[in-house]
């Protein structure tokens, strides 16, 4: 039961305890997703799943995070769905729907609060919002954006957005913010380029100064944008103190096929997997296991996903797990690197040529 | 003089994943005397080029002549282009898939104008159990990569599925397929993709409720076996190493994936007119093409159900009797 979990401390428990705690959970779901979604219980026989050979997490069987932009899986009647979150995807590509109903929402708030709770500390925060409030507006279906946001509300003091609806930086709503909170702690929140691009870039731009240093910049939704501008994390970081003072990091992984279950970015700028979910490193040639600081396929369970069979997913990440219950920061569990996008690949064949120039 | 000349104009498209197609598509249409438009894949093949300064050789050493039934041109997709091409030909050949079929089809063709159109194929394998471990099993393994890991089992060609027959299955397919996955983990480029996009395959199977079951461990050359053969089943094919497996007792348990869009039966250990006969007798509307393991993708003239030359010539009809009758006529 997942009240078992939230008499832990987030990243309290070493290797053999957490596997002990996880793996009883993750049998139980693929039991209870195998009984409430017939396309799931098909998968696991196609995949010659035996609940009596499972003796770790590892061994729960993982299907491609892709499915859910394929299939409509859900292990609830359609009524109980609370809301739908999709996936931010790119233009052309198909987005990923997942269906929550109010458990599963409930389960994904109050372990996100209690993750986040472990690195800012208990007190709701102000946060400054690095993004326009139209990412918030359609209420029922929201984009990983809008759902990450929502996700972080509750545990907002009050919420304030500094975009505005053309990404322009709203300088009177920012200076507002700063004058009621400049000098508490708070949490300036966005994903990664979209601070880069909206508020970092403009301020070069508008030449002003803003003092942001009490500030805790938490960010996410990956490097890719950045780095291919050459942008790596330590200059990102380095900038950031440079131009706004801020010392505080806090870098996350998620998506939102497993929303609530982030891997934050401690001190030591390592993500850390929490007693709610795990992380396995996989060999693309058989899906046999990486060894700590091998690059491989990232898989990610987490417990919280009731509703929609995403308990054990295969990502199209890669990465690499850095090492386990020894991070000097002093949480347990593992903590990883992510290393980004697996390339697609460009196949031979006899078909699609003439087709493809309509993309 | 047998009365046979090109129907005109060729429009040929070529496809951009199988670069040497380009040549076998001009090269039937020149033999049947027309003349041919060939627009190449923008993607740039060194087998292109090396065709293209070896026919440029040809004409420049005595054979001026021809240059100017060949012209080679690339253009960006666009549909004036293919629309005013197309207006201009009496033979359209596409290769390519449906998707490409269906794109160049929107350009209208001259009433006389005729197609060949090269839709996506699925083809299927046959093994001979007995036949298998009696076999030079290296041999047999190398001509079984070449007919599919060679195009990434993406040509219309590549078996999709293995069908095995005979009375020591078991034993024949440990036998094949170690010396297939010895063979692919030296030679073949796996990418990591692959095996997401396998893993995902897999499930969609599994999700449409087959009866299925993945027999593998090995990524690369990864097997699913199937309990019975219905008319879905290839919806759900994949290239890369990704292939379907059943145990046949007759032939007849193969009618259902041998449809229209069945292109090549290749063997081993069978017998080829045996499967002809089968497949022209059984009212079958698909299967073009029988050839053993390791042939698959020899191009010839006869493709997918057409005799190309034939097809691309035009007859002047001329039966003996009316000879006959000219000769006969009395001189006025």
């Amino acid at each position: 039961m997942i009240e078992d979990f939230y008499n832990h401390g987030v990243y309290s428990l070493s290797r053999s305890e957490k596997d002990r705690l996880i793996t009883g959970e993750l049998v139980a779901l693929t039991e209870h997703h195998r009984e409430n979604c017939a396309a799931y219980a098909g998968m696991l026989k196609t995949l010659n799943y035996d609940a009596d050979r499972v003796m770790h997490a590892s061994d729960i069987p993982f299907i491609p995070v892709r499915l859910f932009k394929e299939l409509e899986l859900m292990s609830i009647p359609r009524e109980s769905v609370f809301k739908t979150m999709t996936s931010s995807g790119t233009t052309n590509q198909a987005v990923s729907r997942i269906y929550v109903d109010r458990e599963t929402a409930m389960m994904q708030q109050k372990v996100l609060i209690r993750i986040l709770g472990d690195f800012l500390g208990k007190q709701r925060l102000p946060i400054l919002v690095i993004d326009s409030p139209a990412v918030m507006k359609d209420r029922i279906q929201f984009s990983a954006r809008g759902a990450a946001i929502i996700g972080l509300q509750v545990m907002a003091r009050e919420m304030v957005f500094v975009l505005n609806e053309d990404m322009s930086l709203d300088e009177a709503a920012l200076m507002r913010f700063l004058e009621k909170y400049g000098h508490t702690k708070f949490l300036i929140f966005g994903f990664t380029f979209m601070v880069w691009q909206h508020l970092y870039e403009a301020v070069q731009q508008n030449g002003r100064g803003y003092d942001l240093s009490a500030g805790w910049l938490m960010t996410g939704g990956g490097w890719k944008k950045l780095i291919s501008d050459s942008v790596t994390q330590e200059e990102f970081r380095r900038r950031m103190t440079e131009t706004f003072g801020i010392i505080h990091f806090l870098d996350h992984y998620g998506m939102v096929e497993q929303t609530g279950c982030i891997y934050a970015e401690c001190e030591c700028h390592h993500l850390h997997a929490s007693i709610f979910s795990d992380v396995f490193v996989r060999r693309p040639d058989d899906f046999s296991l990486c060894g700590n600081g091998e690059a491989g396929i990232l898989q990610t369970v987490s417990v919280l996903p009731h509703s929609y069979p995403g308990h054990s997913l295969l990502t199209e990440d890669r990465g690499i797990i850095l090492g386990e219950d020894d991070c000097p920061c002093g949480r347990k569990g593992k903590y990883i690197q992510i290393l980004g996008r697996i390339q697609s690949a460009e196949l031979r064949g006899c078909s699609d040529t003439y087709a493809e120039m309509l993309k | 003089m047998d009365g046979k000349v090109g129907r005109g104009v060729a429009l040929h498209f070529a496809p951009s994943n199988v670069p040497i197609n380009f040549a076998v598509s001009f090269t039937s249409s020149l033999l049947a005397g027309n003349i041919n438009i060939v627009r190449l894949s923008s993607k740039a093949f060194e087998q292109v080029d090396i065709v293209v300064d070896c026919m440029k050789k040809t004409f420049r050493d005595g054979f001026r002549d021809m240059e100017q039934y060949l012209i080679l041109l690339r253009y960006e997709h666009d549909d004036a282009v293919t629309r005013y091409l197309s207006s201009l030909c009496d033979v359209r050949i596409i290769w390519g898939g449906n998707r490409t079929i269906e794109t160049v089809r929107a350009a209208k063709l001259p009433p006389r104008a005729i197609e060949m159109a090269f839709a996506d194929r699925h083809s299927v394998a046959l093994m001979n159990s007995d036949a298998v471990i009696r076999a030079d099993i290296k041999k047999l393994a190398a001509g079984f990569y070449t007919d599919t890991y060679y195009m990434d089992q993406n040509a219309c060609s590549s078996p999709r599925i293995v069908i095995w027959f005979g009375g020591r299955v078991d034993e024949a397919k440990a036998l094949f397929w170690n010396e297939v996955e010895r063979l692919v983990e030296t030679d073949y480029d796996f990418r990591d993709i692959q095996a997401i996009d396998k893993l995902n395959q897999l499930c969609l199977l599994g999700a449409s409720g087959k009866e299925a079951r993945m027999v593998s461990w090995d990524n690369r050359v990864m097997r699913i076996e199937v309990s019975c053969l219905d008319t879905g089943l290839m919806d759900y094919k994949l290239g890369g190493g990704y292939f379907f497996e059943y145990t046949a007792d007759n032939l007849n348990e193969l009618v259902p994936i041998l449809g229209k869009s069945c292109q090549t039966l290749s063997h081993y250990g069978m017998d080829a007119h045996e499967l002809q006969h089968f497949v022209t007798d059984s009212g079958l509307r698909g299967c073009d093409r029988i050839v053993p393991v390791g042939k698959t993708m020899d191009l010839t003239f006869k493709w997918d159900g057409f005799d190309m030359i034939e097809t691309m010539s035009r007859y002047v009809y001329c039966p003996d009797y009316i000879m006959k009758q000219i000769l006969d006529a009395p001189a006025e």
